[in-house]
């Protein structure tokens, strides 16, 4: 999104007086917004579906995904691409823990959200069970245009534009915290 | 296909060492004691089934009107150069060993840890017997008809709980889960699909 | 010695250590890493940087589908089986609902075998185009991906105008089809086909000269027709090595003894060979889809066993029986004889069968897939000791495993 969406009434002051006041944290999110690096966490058929979504049809890198980063350490947001079986699940944690805040996780895709077909003794029934997640995509397997969009609703989410369920409005993703 | 065929020489040798044909679904069956297994694929190898396609087990424990030993084990050999298909079957009961047959075919590596690991039969002289495919902390053999599905019952926003095992408790023939309907009638009838032919197998289940 | 032989590894740290007591380093790949196709993890000993041994560990995606197959009805079981190989997804299906007509002793009409065989091959060509390309990305070459996933995605456009989805279909039926294919589906396939030999020409020209690519994968990952019986590696990778088997032309179904194509063999068993021989299957499966579309005739797609296949629905309202049978279909399902029976079939990873075992409920008695990724990443080992690191990483990519096949 451009610089002047994100601060209207400060934009025309800008173009008046030639000085813009803004809060760091609304920049910092702005910042952090457009630049979500999702770390390779393909687990199957949602997998192939994500690198899809990297094509030249449907280029997520354009949402600011440049990069899939390999190590966790480099990465912000885990996109669970596929059914999480319980044998993968402490695998999972240790990723997700090793990524440094702020971080947010994407569910993708049926199995992921909620076990999706596979209602057994293998398949973690849904993901938030294991870590947090922040963005739910239905699907089996989810477009690629579904990730995009999946990415665009998270990236409001960082920038403090969205709302729970009883229309509140959610806060944005506080920049300093250490954990 | 390139070739003689190898099936009728090979299943002769076979014989010699207590196998007994138990052809079904169009292919070539040999029942082996699982004492002669290894002598059996080593025959079977050299006399042209070169490839070790599948080791695959059975639970017979449900199955209608079946009497003998719960497991069969079933190796499955094919040939790369007459295209023919061979199937070993070895009864095994529960608790029992079955030779491995690794250390003469390295192929059968992942496929008798499969067995073991989802059924529960171990293979006597493999070099590395353990689970393959389920988590370290699953206690039990998935594949046995004993073993749960481990179905999670869905919870709906206003409350009402959806069962699984209730939906399809009928169909199994089990129990007659929540509408009293028990089908499953069919289980066991050979049907005759008003075909020409007479279907292959009159009765199943003899391994 | 055998090029790949076991024993070799200590053969190697002879040569390359005499009478100094080494230590092999062992370290953990996967599952969570970018060139493991999936969640393989390889425990792999290394000494410096020349592999010494590789093993496999797996299960990391297992999903009970077997397991969860023993409930559900025969026809409903089609919903699963794509999602094994989620590449080759139709390979599955195509396995699956012929072992099950096998059963049945259906008769499945000639335009439905041949829509099955023209889709299967697409898949197959997609299938490969990601093998191709996902391929070259991990030896670091990432501009061919982009033109892979340009015809994968138009692949994947017709097969979504035939079945409503991109990938994990559901259009086969045990006795046919679900539905009848859509208009200009035909011309569709025929502009595919039309433009696709260029776009493989333009593939090629990226890469099958260059010197980097040629450094890395001639010569590289060597096995030898023995090998690949040994471990049971079957496909692709198994032509490659000189193994001469394609269940399509030997062991034929569906139809395919109708058609003319070739099947490409190499002797070397390299990387290199492992490529190529995609390469030119895919052209041969291009040569596949076009007889198919030449030979498609209007007729039905289903077979008309009533106890099978749906009725149509305008019988439905003028015949009692078709109501009976619907109803009996839709709550229950059709009950095939007591009996076992097994297909074989050729995915685009190797030799994919089913091995059925009915006991004349709704519901099969045992699902035993053999899914041709399971035995192929045993041969991963062989393939890699004695060469560097980064050799195993392409013979990784060249065995193309999917992880869904390995731990169903």
């Amino acid at each position: 999104m451009a610089v002047s969406d994100l601060f209207e009434k400060d934009f025309t002051e800008l173009e008046r007086d030639g000085i813009l006041f803004s809060t760091l944290g609304k920049l910092v999110a702005w910042g952090r917004s457009n630049s979500i690096y999702p770390v390779t966490f393909g687990l199957a058929c949602c997998a192939l579906e994500m690198m899809q979504s990297t094509n030249a049809r449907n280029d997520m890198a354009r949402m600011g995904s440049e990069v899939f980063r390999a190590s966790p350490r480099q990465a912000d947001v885990m996109i669970v691409a596929g059914r999480l079986s319980k044998k993968m699940a402490p695998v999972m944690r240790r990723v997700y823990e090793q990524m440094p805040e702020p971080k947010w996780v994407i569910s993708m895709g049926a199995c992921a959200s909620s076990g999706g077909m596979f209602n057994n003794y293998a398949i973690v029934q849904n993901v938030d069970s294991v870590v947090p997640v922040d963005v739910f995509v239905p699907g089996c397997p989810p477009r690629p245009e579904a990730l995009v969009y999946a990415v665009m609703q998270l990236q409001k989410k960082v920038r403090g534009e969205t709302f729970d369920e009883d229309g509140v409005e959610l806060p944005m993703v506080e920049g300093w915290t250490r954990s | 296909m390139s070739g003689a065929s190898i099936l009728e020489d090979v299943a002769t040798r076979l014989g010699e060492l207590g196998g007994e044909r138990a052809d079904r679904g169009g292919d070539v069956h040999v029942a082996v004691p699982a004492d002669a297994i290894r002598e059996a694929v080593r025959r079977a190898r050299a006399g042209g089934f070169e490839q070790l396609s599948d080791v695959l087990a059975v639970d017979w424990s449900e199955y209608p009107r079946h009497d003998g030993p719960r497991f069969t084990v079933i190796y499955h050999l094919f040939s790369p150069t007459t295209m023919e298909r061979l199937f070993l079957r070895v009864a095994v009961g529960d608790g029992e060993a079955v030779p491995s047959i690794t250390p003469q075919w390295r192929g059968a590596d992942v496929f008798e840890r499969e067995v073991y690991d989802l059924f529960g039969i171990p293979f006597d002289g493999h070099p590395d017997l353990r689970k393959l495919v389920t988590p370290e902390d699953l206690d039990g053999h998935p594949l046995r008809k004993d073993f749960d599905l481990g179905e999670s019952p869905t919870l709906f926003n206003d409350g009402r709980y959806l069962d699984p095992a209730s939906f399809r408790a009928g169909m199994l023939g089990r129990d007659a889960g929540r509408t009293g309907w028990v089908g499953g009638a069919r289980k066991g009838v050979v049907s005759e699909q008003g075909r020409d032919e007479a279907p292959s197998d009159g009765d199943g289940g003899t391994p | 010695m055998n090029a790949d032989a076991p024993g070799r590894a200590d053969v190697l740290r002879e040569e390359r250590h005499g009478d100094f007591d080494t230590k092999l380093m062992r370290i953990n790949v996967g599952p969570v890493h970018p060139a493991t196709h999936g969640v393989l993890r390889l425990v792999v000993d290394l000494d410096g940087e020349t592999v010494m041994g590789a093993t496999p560990r797996i299960g990391y995606l297992h999903t009970g589908f077997e397991k969860t197959m023993e409930h559900r009805t025969w026809q409903q079981v089609v919903t699963y089986t794509n999602r094994m190989d989620y590449a080759h997804a139709l390979g599955h299906d195509l396995a699956y609902v012929l072992a099950a007509e096998k059963l049945l002793d259906a008769r499945v009409p000639e335009r439905a075998q041949r829509i099955r065989v023209l889709l299967t091959e697409l898949n197959r060509i997609a299938s490969h185009l990601l093998g191709l390309g996902t391929g070259l990305l991990d030896m670091g070459a990432l501009t061919p991906f982009f033109y892979t996933m340009r015809e994968r995605e138009r692949i994947l456009d017709l097969l979504e105008m035939v079945s409503g989805v991109r990938m994990n279909y559901g259009y086969f039926r045990v006795g046919g089809l679900s539905r009848d294919l859509p208009d200009g589906f035909e011309a569709k396939v025929q502009a595919f086909i039309d433009d696709f030999p260029a776009a493989l020409e333009q593939y090629f020209a990226m890469f099958l000269e260059n010197e980097i690519w040629l450094a890395r994968t001639r010569g590289v990952g060597v096995l030898s027709r023995e090998t690949a019986l040994e471990v049971g590696l079957t496909g692709p990778s198994a032509r490659a090595s000189g193994l001469d088997v394609d269940l399509r032309r030997d062991a034929p179904y569906s139809g395919y003894e109708d058609y003319t194509f070739d099947v490409p063999v190499a002797e070397e068993g390299d990387a290199y060979q492992r490529f190529v021989v995609r390469g030119e299957e895919m052209q041969q499966s291009l040569r596949i889809v076009q007889q198919a579309l030449t030979r498609l005739e209007p007729g039905p797609i289903r077979d008309p066993d009533r106890r099978i296949s749906l009725p149509e629905r305008h019988e439905l309202e003028t015949s009692m029986e078709a109501v009976i049978f619907h109803f009996k279909l839709v709550t229950e399902g059709f009950h095939p004889p007591m009996g076992e029976v097994y297909v074989g079939t050729e995915s685009a990873r190797g030799e994919l069968g089913y091995y059925l075992v009915s006991d004349g409920g709704s519901m099969p008695y045992r699902v035993k897939v053999r899914t041709p990724s399971l035995p192929n990443i045993q041969a991963i080992e062989p393939a890699s000791i004695g060469g560097t690191f980064a050799d195993m990483v392409v013979n990784i990519a060249t065995m193309d495993p999917v992880m869904g096949d390995v731990d169903k």
